[in-house]
């Protein structure tokens, strides 16, 4: 299945001095560890691996090649991992015949082991998160499965790799895809690269057998327990948590500015301790929503796409609308008070007047069970809002009603906005 | 020890399904061998208005230790994302550890552990496209239009690319009927019928609805108990309506698009123009009053004449609408009932008497500060 | 029979391969169609005998080269034993045929039962006419009228009962459209004509059949008229065939001496700019119709100048007439009863200025109107005369208001006289007027 390979990583250790020395070829070591760490708000991956090598004293010559991959090679870096005081990279170079290779001279103090790591970027590995929520049959609860999903475009396999995700965006100056092509070093991105490096060992503390998350600076690090492999050009779901019993609201609103006008069903819970949640912000993903059908069986209800959510962070999922709850607004009369004119020399004119309007709110609520609503009302300009049921006032223009109906009910509100025009407004 | 099985949903032959034993060992040699189990218990659910899931059971063998179990789809649309795979029994001591899916294939792998060799039964669940669904109704009204026979059909067309061999179809009220149906074929199912179930009738003039002025015929139903309904919420669909003409035979007499209907709300259809009441509008008085500058009011007569041809009488519906600010005089004369339905719209109801004498709907109102 | 449709085919009942069974094709024990004037519509109702053993039947229907709607072929039970017995489970669509269904009937007892297949089709029409026979008076008229059954559906009904509704039902969707019409491949002219040849001879052999062949007098068929909620049900007495492109007219009824008036009108709204000529009659019992409603269709109307010979007086697209409704013919101008409208004098009045600038005045004008009846007897007229914005009407000679922006006055003109009728019409213009 490794369709392209990349990285004959070939150790070349030469003898130092003479010029035109003999090349020995040494056997390539394989790959002790690999480690990724990939980023969902930008195509980037740090691959760290490490591999044990032998040097010799004096110089050595150590080649690294990346054909047919999306490394960028401005990001290609050496580190020793043990006796790092006794090696020390002398200079790159990155020959000219050859854009996707870079040779290495080390210098060793002596005949010596050494582990090092070599770590790079690429491009071409991402990962997105996925959930399925299964509603309980009165949609009073639900079963949340979290899922990550790794998928693997980079033209190179990675075998039995460490796998970290990064929740959470970062700043990248350049995409690693347009490095790739061999584009120069930048300042910038070098700081960036560093500062994620940084990050990324920072992180490294601690491992457990499940998908781990940890917080780190602005992101969190999620760590897939053990190894992974995921094939190039594979895609691979992991499940990331299940957490049975999480409460549900669930509330029809009418809020035309978030939903366009129609009432929809918004599923609410949080990410909170309350909702048996709250161990870890939620990246940004797909939500379905499945519904118990009796013995066992699932019912589709939709989906959604959500933001990342934070940690006590409320999360509302548009449901779509229902046809058996239903809103209707009208206009039951509409009046014209308080006209004032002004003349201009005999002719008279109007110069204010205010709109008095009386609104209908119809709910029915033809399901078989009791249902809340939220009707949010906005209005415009210099306005009065008079209305015998109690609302809230969410912002300067916009009313709240909170309203609980019980199976087969139907309501009217009626309220009243006085709206002044012309010179009658005060604003 | 590691094992690897094939499940298709590929149907070419008609083979309901294939699943396969693996060679184990490396990621590029998936090479699938068609043996193994049946799909069982096929559910196809039309829950979502917009959506079709289909859930199958299937039981598969597995040996102690990791499993790998390929599915796939190729010839149909599955919404990969939607995949639900899962033990019937939750207790089941087996866990799905990872799902992978291979490039450029309908088709995926899961890699699932066992506590010990067991066989367990698995639930598949997954969104299916192409197949789609449509309800009509037919409606067979009584020779004196009092009550009807209101059967409910639904119909399902597969053009998914998969077949059913056998399938428990169920719909959204939950009403469940078990078919086979075959890729590109429909099925057309008496789901519901009800008998002697209470209509009302009604004649109604309203320009937004037919704007030459003539006037419609309407059944109302109830979707409620109390006129022999009311069970289900009623879905949207054609409804035929057919009438008995009191010679043993019955006549077409109009179809309408049926509105999704709850519990407890009014199906509205039309049927067709009732050409026997003929209504012709005057505009009697056009005035100014009240002139103050550039705002002034109106005083006007919109005059109903409403001529009912028929051999009993009718009352007529007539829905009229005045923009704006207004108010209707008590000079209007000629209606039985009104009710003003919002700021811009009044409902008359008028009683024709029989035999073409006219009768007239004086409407009297004032608009007010219009400018 | 060019067309045949609904090959029906009993398969057998239960496994999904089975071999398919064929069975002698029963014949239509009756045909009814039901056609629909407002719409391209026509219910066809077919009863066949079919046996069914116990079980699972199974029952093709097709119908290759039609254009019948698939959604709304029906098969039903006849009758309480037939439904007692028989049941459709579902009905099938396979994929192979577009032209094509199968119904899935459960049987509780074997045995031989009626059943009813309906269907709705598109390409069968039916229109009304009307001939009317005026006397030379212009008093009275024989009115004849027909229907007309053109039938392009590419299925021959024979010895079909045919029913005509009148009215407009409300249809969603067109059959037409639902038929999904295959694109028609190029005629064949030598079939074709084969065809034109049998039918002919067919048709001539059918009427021999109806009118008994002894060579007495017979009666054209009766149509007889029902109602059925807003509409009326017209049933052909006895049986049509009808092959395919042909049509067919038959006569609905004939009513001699209908009483008519003459209306001479000045009516824009109704009759156009012209004062012209209406006659005019009811459909009630007074002038001998009203027994039903007329459908809409061309009304010609031919005046008889005696001797048997017929002149063209006019024709009107009339639409429905209800029972006790009126009908009036528009038959043009007439240079034997006329009228003539001058202004006979303009005066301005209440000029307005605003800065020095005219803003308002009012303009007062005289009309005489003249009619002049040259024809040997009195005739009636009624004239309407529209204004518009804010105005006042005078006249001391019998206006009455038509509505907010009519007027109009009824004459009765005796033999060869003159009626001369002033008005004077005062308009409010510019900042003058308060509307």
């Amino acid at each position: 299945m490794i369709k392209t390979s990349w990285c004959l990583c070939a150790l070349l250790a030469v003898l130092a001095p003479a010029l035109a020395a003999k090349e020995e070829l040494v056997t390539l070591p394989k790959r002790d560890k690999v480690q990724l760490t990939i980023y969902n708000s930008v195509d980037l991956t740090l691959v760290r691996e490490t591999r044990a090598l032998t040097f010799k004293k004096g110089n050595n010559r150590l080649q690294f090649s990346w054909a047919n991959t999306l490394i960028d090679p401005t990001s290609v870096e050496f580190r020793a991992v043990t006796s790092a005081d006794k090696i020390e990279v002398l200079d790159t170079s990155y020959p000219a015949e050859s854009h996707q290779m870079l040779i290495w001279t080390i210098s060793a103090e002596s005949d010596l082991s050494a582990t090092v790591e070599i770590s790079y970027f690429t491009s071409g590995i991402s990962w997105a998160a996925e959930y399925h929520g299964m509603l309980a049959a009165d949609d009073s609860s639900m079963t949340l499965t979290a899922y990550v999903t790794v998928m693997n475009n980079s033209g190179e396999e990675y075998e039995d790799a460490q796998v970290r995700l990064v929740v959470g965006s970062i700043n990248l100056v350049e995409t690693i895809a347009g490095l790739a092509g061999g584009q120069r070093q930048n300042q910038r991105m070098e700081e960036a690269y560093g500062e994620m490096r940084k990050a990324a060992r920072a992180a490294d503390a601690d491992r457990k057998k499940d998908i781990v998350k940890e917080g780190l600076s602005e992101y969190y690090i999620y760590t897939v327990g053990g190894t992974e492999t995921v094939p190039n050009a594979w895609a691979k779901r992991l499940e990331s948590f299940k957490q049975a019993g999480v409460p549900v609201r669930s509330v029809y609103t009418w809020d035309t500015a978030k939903y366009g006008a129609q009432l929809c069903r918004i599923l609410t819970f949080k990410n909170d301790e309350a909702h048996k949640l709250g161990k870890e912000p939620l990246p940004a993903g797909i939500v379905r929503f499945y519904r118990e059908a009796g013995a066992g069986r699932l019912g589709y209800v939709g989906a959604v796409a959500t933001n990342y959510i934070a940690k006590n962070d409320e999360i509302k999922v548009n449901a779509g609308s229902d046809p058996e709850v239903t809103l209707k607004i009208t206009r039951s009369s509409h009046k014209k008070e308080n006209l004032s004119f002004a003349f201009n020399g005999r002719q008279q004119f109007l110069q204010g007047w205010d709109t008095y309007d009386q609104f209908k709110l119809e709910l029915k609520n033809f399901r078989d069970r009791a249902v809340e609503f939220e009707v949010n009302l906005v209005f415009n300009g210099d306005f009065d809002f008079e209305s015998e049921l109690a609302a809230t006032k969410v912002d300067f223009r916009t009313q709240r009603y909170t309203l609980r109906m019980d199976k087969g009910a139907r309501q009217e509100v009626v309220y009243k906005v006085r709206t002044r025009f012309g010179t009658n407004a005060r604003k | 020890m590691n094992k690897r099985i094939l499940m298709t949903f590929c149907f070419t032959f008609g083979v309901g399904a294939m699943i396969s034993l693996l060679n184990p060992t490396p990621a590029d040699a998936r090479i699938k061998l068609a043996t193994l189990p049946d799909r069982e218990a096929v559910v196809v659910r039309f829950d979502n208005p917009n959506v079709v899931m289909v859930e199958e059971e299937r039981t598969i063998s597995l040996q102690k230790g990791v499993n790998n179990v390929d599915f796939s789809w190729a010839g149909t649309q599955i919404d990969k994302g939607s995949i639900i795979f899962r033990p019937a029994d939750p207790a089941a001591k087996v866990e799905i550890l990872s799902t992978s899916y291979p490039p450029g294939e309908a088709a995926l792998t899961w890699q699932i552990s066992a506590a010990e060799a067991m066989s367990v039964k698995f639930r598949l669940s997954y969104l299916m496209a192409n197949i789609q669904r449509e309800t009509d109704y037919r409606m067979l009204v009584s020779k004196d239009e009092q009550t009807c026979s209101f059967k409910h059909y639904f119909k399902i067309r597969n053009w998914s690319g998969g077949r059913f061999a056998t399938a428990d179809f169920v719909t959204r009220d939950g009403k469940k009927f078990e078919k086979g149906l075959e890729n590109g074929e429909a099925k057309r199912v008496l789901v519901n019928s009800w008998d002697k179930v209470k209509l009302t009738k009604e004649y109604v003039y309203d320009l937004t609805r037919q704007p030459e002025g003539k006037v419609l015929t309407d059944y109302v139903l109830k979707n409620a108990k109390e006129i022999g309904l009311g069970s289900i919420p009623l879905e949207y669909g054609k409804v035929r309506i057919y009438q008995d003409d009191g010679s043993g035979t019955t006549a077409f007499t109009g179809e309408d698009w049926g509105r999704f209907t709850p519990i407890g709300d009014d199906m509205r259809l039309n049927i067709g123009i009732a050409q026997d009441i003929k209504i012709e509008m005057k505009k009697m008085v056009n005035d100014v009053q009240n002139r103050r500058g550039n705002v002034y009011d109106t005083d006007e007569v919109d005059e109903y004449e409403i001529k009912n041809f028929k051999d009993t009488e009718a009352v007529v519906t007539l829905v009229l609408r005045v923009d704006g600010e207004w108010e209707m005089k008590a000079t209007t004369s000629g209606h039985d009932s009104f009710e003003r339905v919002d700021n811009e719209t009044i409902r008359f109801k008028v009683k024709a008497p029989a035999k073409g004498t006219p009768v007239k709907l004086r409407f009297h109102y004032q608009k007010k500060n219009v400018w | 029979m060019k067309l045949a449709i609904a090959t029906l085919v009993l398969l057998v009942a239960a496994p999904l391969c089975a071999k398919e069974e064929l069975v002698t094709l029963p014949k239509r024990d009756s045909v009814q169609l039901t056609i629909y004037n407002s719409e391209d519509l026509t219910l066809v109702r077919e009863r066949r005998t079919l046996s069914f053993k116990q079980g699972s039947n199974r029952l093709q229907f097709s119908w290759a080269n039609t254009l019948i709607d698939p959604t709304s072929v029906e098969l039903m039970p006849v009758g309480d034993a037939a439904r007692a017995a028989i049941d459709v489970a579902d009905t099938s669509y396979p994929a192979e045929s577009h032209e094509m269904l199968i119904w899935t009937i459960s049987c509780k007892t074997a045995g031989s039962y009626p059943v009813e297949i309906s269907y709705f089709t598109s390409g069968i029409t039916w229109q009304a006419e009307y001939t009317g026979l005026v006397n030379p008076n212009e008093d009275a008229m024989t009115l004849t009228a027909y229907v007309t059954v053109t039938n392009n559906s590419g299925e021959e009904y024979e010895d079909a009962q045919v029913r005509l509704v009148v009215g407009t039902i409300n249809l969603v969707e067109k059959i037409i459209n639902l038929a999904q019409p295959r694109p028609q491949s190029a005629p064949r002219p030598s079939r074709e004509d084969q065809g034109a040849a049998r039918d002919m001879d067919r048709m001539a052999r059918g009427r021999g059949g109806d009118e008994g062949g002894g060579g007495g007098m017979v009666k054209p068929k009766e149509i007889i008229k029902g109602g059925l909620s807003e509409y009326y049900i017209y049933t052909v007495e006895g049986q049509e065939t009808i092959p395919n492109r042909w049509s067919k007219r038959l006569r609905s009824f004939e009513v001699a001496a209908i009483p008519l008036k003459t209306v001479y009108r000045l009516e824009p709204a109704k009759f156009g700019p012209a004062f012209t000529k209406v006659l005019e009659f009811k459909n009630d019992e007074e002038h001998k119709l009203g027994k039903e409603p007329l459908p809409d269709g061309l009304i010609r109307l031919y005046k008889d100048h005696g001797q048997g010979r017929l002149g063209y007086m006019g024709a009107l697209a009339s639409k429905y007439i209800p029972k006790k409704d009126e009908v009036k013919v528009n038959v043009g101008p007439d240079a034997e009863c006329t009228l003539a409208i001058k202004r006979i004098s303009l005066r301005k009045k209440d000029l307005t200025f605003q800065n020095g600038w005219l803003s308002g005045w009012t303009t007062v004008e005289e009309f005489e109107m003249e009619v002049k009846n040259f024809r040997g007897r009195a005739v009636e007229a009624e004239i309407h005369r529209s204004m518009q914005g804010d105005y006042d009407f005078e006249s001391a000679d019998g206006f009455v208001v038509h509505d907010a922006a009519t007027r109009k006055v009824t004459l009765k003109l005796e033999a060869n006289s003159t009626r001369k009728l002033r008005y004077t019409v005062t308009t409010r213009q510019g900042s003058n007027a308060r509307k």
